[in-house]
């Protein structure tokens, strides 16, 4: 059963957001634990796929935007 | 060459204070896609999500033109709450939960590459992307908000925390449930999420 404050640590972890000192920490239990690997592993899969549902808006909308903005400086 | 491609985000929105729209320019190219997608994933429909993107990212331009853009925090984390609020706002609005469509008749999930794109993987593809949507859908609006925020939106748990009203251990807490009821889902579902199945 891994403890809920490891469990906590695993998401920042994941996300890049632990302070050095426990990530190496974590790091070497990552080596030593199995259920944590195994965690851990799942949660890098699924942050791949919600990567993967990324989408791009069309040129037009991003063309108004840049367009919206250039006519503003010309104003002033 | 453009000289603006290798600047920070902070550097950036200096130059375009300043006066250059190659700089504002850059930042849109930077940030749009995780912007839109942010809009996307509350709005459900992708000629609403362009024009909130238009709004979001117009709001930003006064913003910063006007002077009053707060320089402490990421650029990405400001301007995906602004899509955020806005997405918000909208969906509170409209009370309405249409099928995300795209302009080309696809499903927004339907836009993940795969390695291999052959009749049985293009499949697999089409029927996890629908049930991936489903569950992020149905997650409690708690873990939902806190998923967008940090995967969608780059802000750190702490930003989530504070934008929130939470700890930080609670925004953690949240977005562990929304990862670990995905998991679970999908198992259930027998949604395939193997890795290899997906395109780097």
């Amino acid at each position: 059963m891994i403890k809920t404050s490891t469990q906590n640590e695993l998401i920042q972890y994941v996300y890049d957001e632990l302070a050095e000192d426990v990530c190496e920490q974590l790091e070497k239990s990552l080596m030593q634990d199995d259920e944590l690997a195994e965690c851990c592993s799942e949660l890098l899969l699924i942050q791949h796929l919600l990567d993967g549902v990324v989408k791009a808006p069309t040129d037009r909308s991003v063309n108004n935007i840049i367009n919206y903005s250039r006519s503003l400086s010309l104003q002033s | 060459m453009n000289t603006t491609t290798q600047l920070s985000d902070s550097a950036l929105v200096s130059l375009y204070i300043a006066g250059n729209e190659n700089a504002f320019e850059q930042l849109v190219n930077r940030h749009k896609n995780k912007v839109f997608t942010t809009i996307l994933l509350i709005v459900k429909d992708s000629y609403t999500a362009e024009d909130l993107l238009q709004d979001t990212f117009i709001k930003a331009v006064h913003t910063m033109k006007s002077g009053r853009y707060n320089e402490e925090g990421k650029f990405s984390s400001w301007i995906c709450r602004i899509a955020h609020n806005l997405a918000i706002d909208f969906f509170r609005k409209e009370k309405r939960s249409p099928i995300i469509t795209l302009e080309d008749g696809n499903n927004v999930f339907n836009t993940l590459s795969f390695a291999e794109d052959s009749v049985e993987s293009l499949q697999i593809k089409e029927d996890t992307h629908a049930r991936l949507r489903e569950l992020i859908q149905a997650l409690p609006q708690t873990q939902r908000e806190v998923l967008m925020m940090r995967h969608y939106a780059d802000m750190s748990f702490q930003e989530i925390a504070e934008a929130t009203g939470v700890s930080i251990n609670t925004a953690l807490g949240r977005m562990r449930y929304a990862l670990i009821n995905l998991r679970k889902k999908m198992q259930k579902s027998n949604i395939v999420y193997d890795k290899n199945l997906y395109s780097e």
